[in-house]
């Protein structure tokens, strides 16, 4: 098989990719606006037949907070899911945003590894999804390394590969970089 | 006499090297040490390539003899050809010549595919395992006779473990000055008498940029992984030169890149192989001191040293190179 055959055949399957990533993304939209539509439907149905639920309930807390005045907030109070459920998943993507614990960066692996359908999601979120470096701790210093952070500059001497450049610095050892060979 | 640090940097083994060090060591001056670091890599780069008929290591693959005498370097490699094997289970086989040249990498690569590509033209992931007949179990070196005996036919691709395996050499020849740094094309080996820590950056596999970063006093860090030596397959699929040695086929497993941090380069390099090797479930067992995987959503996590480990006082070199 010839160079140009097989630039053809990843063509071919990156066009297929491309198809499929499109057929999946509309039947998602299709069937969010029917969810959607459904649920509308049926709440302006009942608004316009006269069954408001929420008119219901706040005559009937009316009636309770007139009878006892000093309980009035308890109801309000536990109808706040919405905001539990909004702090909680603040909390998860700030947890992700710092770094991947083993099971999420496998988890995300996994969704790449499983199908190529999961693999375009997994791929999709890797977008956002790239974390900070981890500040673990190492070791102390005699166990011969320190501890980890952010990379200031890496930079100059140690990311260019120019053919032989020589030089020399008279502060301390120079920083290193490890990539892939 | 001492004229601050010395920095050599150079193209070397298809990428780039740089070899670092500072002090007089009682017969060399660190300027003298650098060039000679160096001259040694190129040197050795010759002399091991695979993709040069008339090189040592061609010329031992095309052997026909059973047992085959060979330079001091060459046994050694041959000895962490076993030594990889025998530490990752079978997960890192350097005898897989036939098959990665099948894949598609029989000579130096010219322009190699981008990341995204390579994971967009990918097979379906599956973690690797070892072979059911592997070839480095058929690989044996007598440093002492100088000689290495495996059956004609099974050859032995340099790769990563010379890398790790030079990073080592040049590390014991340059212990003697206050600190040193060999970078050989990633795998890096670094130490020296004042124990002064040197900080160590990890490229991210995605765009070059630092990734994760650590402070060392000596010991090594290697980093391996599949975008940077990627191409387009006959089959129109993406390859790698990362092998599974149950197929034979390049391994995608969901890790793009593993850098691991062990007493000797040798020993990093293929730590780094295992763990990539292994999968994103799995990876973790194989960095046994550290440090960092990258999945392919670009998530990675870091690991510290476990346990604590210092590779200057340890009494016997853990899991050493093979000789050195």
């Amino acid at each position: 098989m010839t160079k140009r055959e097989a630039r053809a055949l990843a063509d071919k399957r990156r066009a297929k990719l491309r198809r499929r990533t499109r057929r999946i993304r509309r039947s998602v939209a299709a069937v969010t606006a029917a969810l959607f539509a459904t649920v509308f439907l049926v709440v302006y149905v009942q608004l316009a037949s006269g069954h408001d639920p929420a008119l219901s309930a706040s005559s009937k807390a009316r009636q309770t907070s007139a009878s006892h005045k000093s309980s009035g907030g308890s109801s309000s109070s536990k109808s706040t899911s919405g905001e539990t459920s909004g702090s909680s998943s603040a909390d998860t993507g700030e947890t992700d945003g710092k770094a991947a614990t083993s099971s999420e960066a496998d988890e995300e692996s996994n969704e790449a590894a499983s199908s190529s359908e999961s693999s375009e999601a997994a791929s999709s979120a890797g977008e956002s999804s790239t974390t900070e470096p981890s500040t673990t701790e190492s070791s102390t210093a005699e166990s011969g390394t320190g501890e980890s952070g952010t990379g200031e500059s890496a930079s100059g001497e140690s990311s260019s590969a120019g053919s032989g450049s020589a030089g020399s610095s008279s502060s301390g050892p120079s920083s290193v970089t490890t990539s892939q060979s | 006499m001492n004229g601050g640090e010395q920095i050599e940097r150079f193209d070397c083994f298809g990428s780039s090297c740089a070899v670092l060090v500072d002090g007089f060591d009682g017969t060399r001056s660190a300027r003298e040490a650098v060039l000679a670091a160096r001259r040694s890599l190129e040197g050795w780069h010759a002399r091991f390539s695979r993709f040069q008929p008339d090189s040592e290591l061609s010329m031992l693959n095309d052997d026909p003899r059973i047992v085959v005498p060979a330079s001091g370097l060459l046994v050694r490699l041959a000895a962490a050809v076993r030594f990889a094997g025998e530490l990752s289970a079978g997960l890192v086989d350097a005898t897989l010549v036939e098959q990665i040249e099948q894949a598609g990498y029989a000579e130096d690569l010219g322009d190699t595919l981008a990341i995204g590509e390579t994971l967009v033209l990918a097979p379906r992931r599956t973690v690797a395992s070892a072979s059911a007949t592997p070839g480095w179990r058929r690989v044996a070196a007598d440093v002492r006779a100088g000689t290495i005996t495996r059956p004609p036919g099974v050859r032995i691709d340099s790769g990563g473990l010379a890398k790790g395996l030079f990073a080592d050499v040049l590390a014991q020849r340059l212990a003697g000055h206050a600190s040193f740094a060999v970078d050989c094309a990633g795998d890096v080996a670094l130490g020296g008498v004042a124990r002064a820590p040197r900080a160590v950056h990890v490229e991210s596999p995605f765009d070059a940029s630092v990734l994760h970063s650590f402070e060392l006093r000596d010991g090594a860090v290697a980093t391996s992984g599949i975008t940077r030596r990627s191409w387009l397959a006959a089959d129109g699929r993406s390859a790698h030169h990362l092998l599974d040695p149950a197929t034979g086929a390049p391994a995608f497993t969901g890790v793009v890149q593993a850098t691991a941090l062990a007493p000797s380069a040798l020993e990093a390099e293929v730590r780094a192989k295992a763990a990539l090797l292994a999968g994103p479930r799995a990876a973790r067992s194989w960095l046994h001191y550290g440090v960092v995987v990258v999945v392919e959503s670009g998530a990675f996590q870091a690991f510290a040293p476990q346990p604590v480990v210092n590779f200057a006082a340890s009494s016997e070199p853990p899991v050493a190179s093979p000789s050195l």
